[in-house]
């Protein structure tokens, strides 16, 4: 035999053959407890956290997402819509021979952009100044003369990278 | 025909009715010693190996009524330990990452003295050796198995069995300095 496995035998013995002299423990009744353990403790719990945490995130990006571009947060109003938008732009490019849908339903998002940054825009003008904020693209001036006096607004929406700014400032109406 | 007193009957106490209770507390009774001896050796500390060894009887029990009498049982418990002594690795390296992470470079306690095995270089290194090649040296070393009886416990042919052998043995001298 070669040196070393008479080694790790004698070694294998010395080392394993006090802890086997023990006496034998009952043995355990038929558990789940180890797999238990297993998910809800250690990393297991770790995971299981990790997993919580994504789907509560995912599910509020699809909240926010829907709410900013029907204006609701209202799930069924979200699918109405967009069924709507997507039926009206088809049969409008049906009816005029052209092809590709996205841009119509682009457009619908923009309008809706629009829309939303204008709510903010009377949202943050109760008291003549005031900030909103939205997402979407939006510019927009405005300047208008009365007959018996003069009235100006502006509207300018700064958007970067999808986050737009909205500064609104109003002046009071043409005094009659 | 009757054995005189004092010589048991190796045969009739090594037999056992696939699905029967009594039969599963007496293999219990006659195999543990010697699972857990395997078992110590696969995995980090004596509480973990004991452990293993109740996951071990508690999987063997739910497949007893299946259990067929032409292989030993001994060596079907021994398939069982070494699949979850490898499954047990697996997951404490797992822990072992989540637990880097939450130490954040913070030395570790360790395991408890009194819970690890007698500490040998040549023990330490068997530990360290890839799962199924510890347990071959194991059966093979300590139990005293041919690699006919290590094939037919591990389900792998015999030329396997000789090839973990040879590899973990040339391990073991590479870790001793030994040429």
């Amino acid at each position: 035999m070669i040196d070393i496995e008479r080694e790790l035998e004698d070694t294998l013995h010395r080392v394993l053959d006090p802890i086997t002299a023990r006496p034998i423990p009952h043995r355990r009744e038929l558990s789940t407890g180890r797999a238990f353990r297993t998910v809800a403790g250690g990393a297991g719990a770790a995971l299981t956290l990790k997993v919580a945490g994504a789907v509560a995130a995912l599910a509020a990006a699809v909240t926010l997402t829907g709410a900013s571009l029907t204006g609701s947060f209202n799930p069924v109003d979200w699918g109405q819509q967009v069924s709507a938008t997507v039926e009206t732009c088809r049969d409008n490019l049906n009816s005029s021979g052209a092809h590709g849908i996205g841009g119509c339903v682009s457009a619908f998002a923009s309008q809706h952009g629009k829309a939303v940054s204008s709510a903010a825009q009377h949202h943050g003008s109760g008291a003549g100044t005031g900030n909103g904020s939205t997402n979407g693209n939006a510019n927009g001036k405005s300047n208008g003369n009365g007959g018996a006096g003069n009235g100006s607004g502006s509207g300018n929406s700064h958007s970067n990278k999808g986050n737009t700014k909205t500064q609104t400032r109003t002046t009071p109406p043409p005094k009659s | 025909m009757e054995l005189p007193a004092g010589i048991r009957d190796e045969a009739a106490e090594h037999a056992y009715t696939p699905g029967s209770a009594a039969d599963f507390e007496r293999l219990y009774v006659n195999t543990y010693r010697r699972i857990l001896g395997t078992l110590i050796t696969l995995v980090r500390d004596i509480p973990t190996a004991e452990d293993c060894a109740q996951e071990t009887y508690e999987r063997a029990y739910r497949n007893w009524s299946s259990w067929r009498p032409d292989a030993p049982a001994e060596a079907w418990l021994h398939r069982i330990a070494i699949n979850v002594a490898i499954s047990d690795r697996r997951h404490q390296r797992i822990r072992q990452a989540g637990e880097l992470i939450r130490r954040l470079g913070k030395p570790s306690a360790g395991p408890d003295p009194a819970n690890v095995a007698e500490r040998s270089v040549l023990f330490d290194a068997v530990q360290k050796l890839p799962t199924k090649q510890a347990a071959a040296l194991v059966l093979r070393h300590y139990h005293g198995y041919t690699n006919r009886e290590i094939a037919a416990a591990l389900g792998v042919p015999e030329q396997t069995v000789a090839s973990r052998l040879a590899t973990a043995r040339k391990q073991l001298q590479a870790v001793l300095g030994r040429p």
